[in-house]
């Protein structure tokens, strides 16, 4: 008797409740979108017609895929791309890491930051603006080397070899990021210790360090690859021009464009998805490896600094002028190209011609700031709504022994192999064939938002939570408190530099965020990349500028402000 | 045989300029086990790593059975791997990609031999430290204490000139740390090897050391075999750092003559004690030393005797083997460490007096924050 009414109690108990309603909402978040596109690839018949929903299955479209030399084509494309991008990327993160980390070059923290600042700029925006700078036709440097040499577009954006050189340099931020990283997860005493067995320089390397270090950079390189097969924005923007189709163009066109085909777009979804669970799988098994040579760490940790003597400055000016490639290039070239006349068919004009009235044509316009307003909405709403859901995830599955809190620590990070367009893809034809009203309001996009960064989040606050002792809890209990107020006034504090690390995250990545926003666009709910995307379609680089530089200006200001907010509550905590 | 001359070494950072090793010199004889002791801070890693050479010092010179490898007036640098030298680390280091014997096995790589040899070699060193049984086990699935012996046993593979160890055992709980400080101090005596041990923890120091160095501030205090550095220390310092004392108050009323005690008159009367240095004078603002366990209870003394106390007990703990107990002697508070058989009610009025030859005299100085950062 006694047992059944502790069941019932547990039964009543709200918590459990609460555990039930999250698991439901990850299920609709995460799986859904997942039948949704197997699904799909299953039928030749569109979502909304009849036979749509009917049992029954076909492999047609993988047949159909197969036998078409343009799927083959787009395979070997999306490898490539994302073979060399990916060398490209992380060999300019080594050596930045190396700058900023074991060297004394100078100003190397301010090369540091400002490779992590990149962050802020929208990866569309990088896009155009290294367009600017290397098309054949209006290219800046083009120009100038044209000036100087009489020799006509000596560089051309719209190639292969220009996706790569325009993905790979954005990329260099998070190469940068993981290889630091896994650098400063290795314990110095380990080639210390070889050292000191009588192994010289080129044996320690060998046999101790390399061996040591490879998981973590195995890893960063499977996620530098991974990121590459998602991406979106330099093979919509070039690979049109450049003739070098891709997964992610492959579905967007099929899917967005008229002809739309269906049976296409969610076969390359599928092998999309295909590719990124494969490679995800062997990300985490490096991972965990990895994890595994992390030991005890001596209190005394410094990273040694090799002094390169004159060569500091050579390093210096090196990556400076990476940096500058990096974060400077697409502001100055997004602000100067904003300044054009309207009708100016070159990148350079004389200085007496810069004019605001691409500002002006803006300011004029009605409505033209809807689309900043809706992106701003969707960056603070989705961050929002991300670090609740990601807080409770991360409580029940550190802070509790409730059976079946592992499945929510595994839904919602699930969703980190679901590519962007493929995520779209699939939140579009849910919402075609589920009659909720959110299909072109912003409410869709921030249905899609919370699948697509709710793994991301959750990693910062776990990483809280788990230093977060039980006992603090268990002392709260003891003393009579509710485990509601608990939260509130015990654990939210304590997770708050978490929190505020993965609000800020989130953040600037939806407003960012183009791919997911493209594919959920109608009339009334364009986020300001999209109408980049928009403007760039309609070829008008000045005006696009304009915008673009607008764009910055509210991002900057949203960062500031949140910037602001964090830091006081941090001195505050601090005191 | 170690011979450290003049040794400094400065950390220079944007801000500051620090000498984390100011002048040391001292000498390890062949087969002899030496402590450098201190608190954090005070320079005895610093100096280990420059004997190391994983750290390049400003001035002094090493030498190494008799050949230099830090010659800095000279220039001479011999880099660490070439010095043939044995390191155990504080984080053990134990290298996580490899089992326990290529761990110990890796150590003797460089030396050109065949590799029936090798693993001979590399066996018996895991025998020495009786981890035979492990030589497969993957390094990391071992608890701490038997990383730790992986690499006492890789550091001594190589049959090395020197062992150096830095803080071996201060990431082992506390039983186990008493367990491996009586099994290195086996070992060393065992191998007959050369050692200097650097560590914060005085009861380690005492209890291996052949000679104690102890450091403060990049500088050698005092130098002694562990009785001597226990039993009368020649510093405040010193003898605040190492074991528990009594630290009493006092100016020096007269000095020793011939080898006796000096006179110091305290709060609680008149008291002697032996002076270490032989140079007090009166008048000299000073400390009396007293070892809680050399105070001893008895009746009531003579009004004015000398070695006189009389405390209140404030509160006794029984220890098992022991009775430890804080008296408060008008503003000073007394340690005391009794036989198991004492027994002290709260608040009851107790005679004590101590024998002048376990009491050291010493000169005051300022030191609060420096122990306390230790």
């Amino acid at each position: 008797m006694r047992r059944l009414a502790a069941l019932r109690h547990g039964l009543a108990n709200w918590r459990t409740v609460s555990l039930c309603l999250l698991i439901v909402l990850l299920i609709y978040q995460v799986i859904i979108p997942f039948l949704m596109i197997t699904w799909a690839s299953l039928k030749t018949a569109r979502p909304g017609d009849a036979a749509f929903m009917e049992w029954g299955f076909t492999l047609a479209n993988y047949v159909r895929a197969w036998a078409d030399a343009a799927f083959i084509e787009a395979t070997i494309n999306t490898l490539w791309f994302s073979l060399t991008s990916t060398v490209m990327a992380f060999a300019g993160g080594l050596f930045l890491s190396w700058v900023v980390d074991r060297t004394n070059t100078p100003f190397a923290r301010f090369i540091g930051m400002m490779t992590l600042a990149r962050i802020i700029i929208p990866g569309v925006l990088i896009t155009v603006s290294w367009i600017l700078l290397i098309s054949p036709n209006i290219g800046m440097i083009n120009a100038v080397l044209e000036w100087l040499t009489g020799i006509k577009a000596v560089f051309n954006v719209y190639t292969f070899w220009g996706m790569v050189w325009v993905h790979g340099i954005e990329m260099i931020p998070l190469a940068y990021l993981l290889i630091s990283s896994a650098f400063q997860a290795m314990d110095p005493r380990l080639e210390e210790a070889s050292t000191m067995t009588g192994a010289g320089t080129f044996r320690t390397l060998r046999r101790i360090s390399l061996p040591l270090i490879a998981p973590a950079i195995g890893a960063a390189l499977l996620l530098l690859f991974i990121s590459t097969v998602e991406t979106f924005e330099v093979p919509l923007l070039i690979g049109g021009r450049a003739d070098v189709r891709v997964y992610t163009t492959e579905v967007f066109f099929n899917t967005a464009r008229v002809p739309t085909d269906w049976g296409l777009a969610s076969t390359y979804s599928m092998a999309l998805l295909l590719i990124s669970v494969v490679l995800l799988y062997f990300y985490f098994r490096l991972l965990r490896h990895g994890e595994r040579y992390q030991t005890v760490t001596g209190k005394d940790y410094k990273p040694r600094r090799i002094d390169l003597g004159p060569w500091k400055y050579v390093t210096c000016v090196a990556s400076l002028l990476l940096v500058f490639m990096i974060t400077g290039l697409p502001f100055l070239i997004m602000l100067y190209a904003s300044l054009l006349p309207e009708d100016s068919v070159s990148m350079i004009e004389p200085l007496e011609m810069l004019t605001l009235e691409n500002f002006q044509a803006l300011f004029n316009e009605q409505d033209a700031f809807d689309p900043l307003w809706n992106s701003t909405l969707l960056g603070l709403g989705s961050a929002t709504a991300v670090m609740l859901v990601v807080s409770a995830i991360a409580y029940y599955v550190h802070k509790t022994r409730i059976p079946g809190r592992k499945i929510l620590d595994f839904l919602a990070f699930a969703s980190i192999a679901l590519p962007s367009v493929v995520l779209g893809t699939a939140f579009l034809w849910f919402y075609l064939l589920v009659p909720l009203p959110v299909l072109g309001t912003l409410w869709i996009i921030g249905l899609a938002y919370l699948t697509k960064f709710m793994p991301f989040a959750l990693r910062f606050v776990s990483s809280s939570m788990q230093q977060i002792h039980v006992e603090l809890e268990e002392a709260a209990q003891v003393a009579g408190v509710p485990w509601w107020k608990n939260f509130f006034r015990i654990f939210l504090p304590l997770l708050k530099p978490g929190l505020l690390a993965g609000w800020f995250w989130v953040m600037v990545h939806a407003f960012r965020e183009l791919t997911i926003a493209l594919m959920l666009s109608r009339a009334d709910n364009k986020t300001a990349a999209v109408v980049i995307y928009d403007l760039w379609e309609n070829g008008s680089f000045q005006a696009l500028s304009a915008f673009g530089v607008m764009m910055f200006t509210v991002l900057i200001v949203l960062v500031t402000i949140s910037h602001a907010i964090s830091r006081r509550y941090g001195i505050e905590e601090q005191t | 045989m170690i011979i450290v001359e003049n040794l400094s070494k400065i950390f220079e950072s944007k801000t500051e300029r620090v000498a984390a090793v100011d002048g040391v010199g001292f000498t390890v004889e062949a087969g002899e086990m030496v402590t450098l002791l201190g608190p954090s801070g005070c320079g005895k890693t610093t100096t280990l790593r420059c004997v190391a050479g994983l750290e390049r010092p400003n001035d002094g010179r090493i030498q190494v059975d008799g050949a230099p490898v830090v010659d800095c007036p000279a220039k001479t640098f011999v880099p660490p791997h070439l010095r043939n030298l044995g390191m155990v680390f504080q984080s053990y280091a134990i290298w996580p990609h490899m089992t326990v014997f290529d761990n110990v096995a890796y150590a003797l790589e460089g030396k050109k031999l065949a590799r029936a040899e090798i693993r001979r070699r590399a066996n018996e060193a895991l025998e020495l430290v009786q981890l035979d049984g492990f030589a497969d086990r993957p390094a990391p699935r071992l608890s701490g204490g038997q990383q730790q012996r992986v690499a006492i046993a890789r550091a001594l593979a190589g049959s090395p000139s020197a062992l150096l160890f830095d803080e071996p055992l201060s990431n082992l709980d506390a039983k186990l740390r008493s367990e491996m400080r009586s099994e290195l101090r086996r070992l060393q005596q065992q191998v007959g090897l050369t050692s200097i041990y650097v560590t914060h923890d005085q009861s380690e120091a005492l209890a291996i050391s052949d000679w104690i160095i102890v450091m403060r501030a990049g500088r050698i205090v005092e130098r002694g075999r562990p009785t001597e550095i226990y039993r009368a220390p020649k510093s405040l310092f010193t003898a605040q750092f190492i074991g528990n004392t009594n630290l009493i108050p006092g100016t020096v009323k007269a000095a020793a003559q011939g080898g006796g005690p000096v006179r110091v008159e305290t709060a609680m009367g008149t008291m002697a004690g032996l002076d270490p240095n032989n140079d007090l004078k009166v008048g000299e603002a000073v400390r009396l030393s007293i070892r809680p366990e050399d105070l001893a209870i008895t009746g009531a003394g003579a009004p004015g005797a000398e070695n006189a106390l009389t405390g209140r007990v404030r509160v006794a703990t029984f220890q098992g083997s022991a009775v430890e107990a804080e008296l408060a002697a008008g503003e000073e508070t007394i340690q005391c460490h009794f036989g198991r058989d004492v027994e002290l009610a709260q608040g009851a009025e107790i005679n004590l007096t101590f024998d002048p030859l376990s009491a050291v005299v010493l000169r005051d100085e300022a030191l609060e924050d420096e122990l306390d950062a230790a």
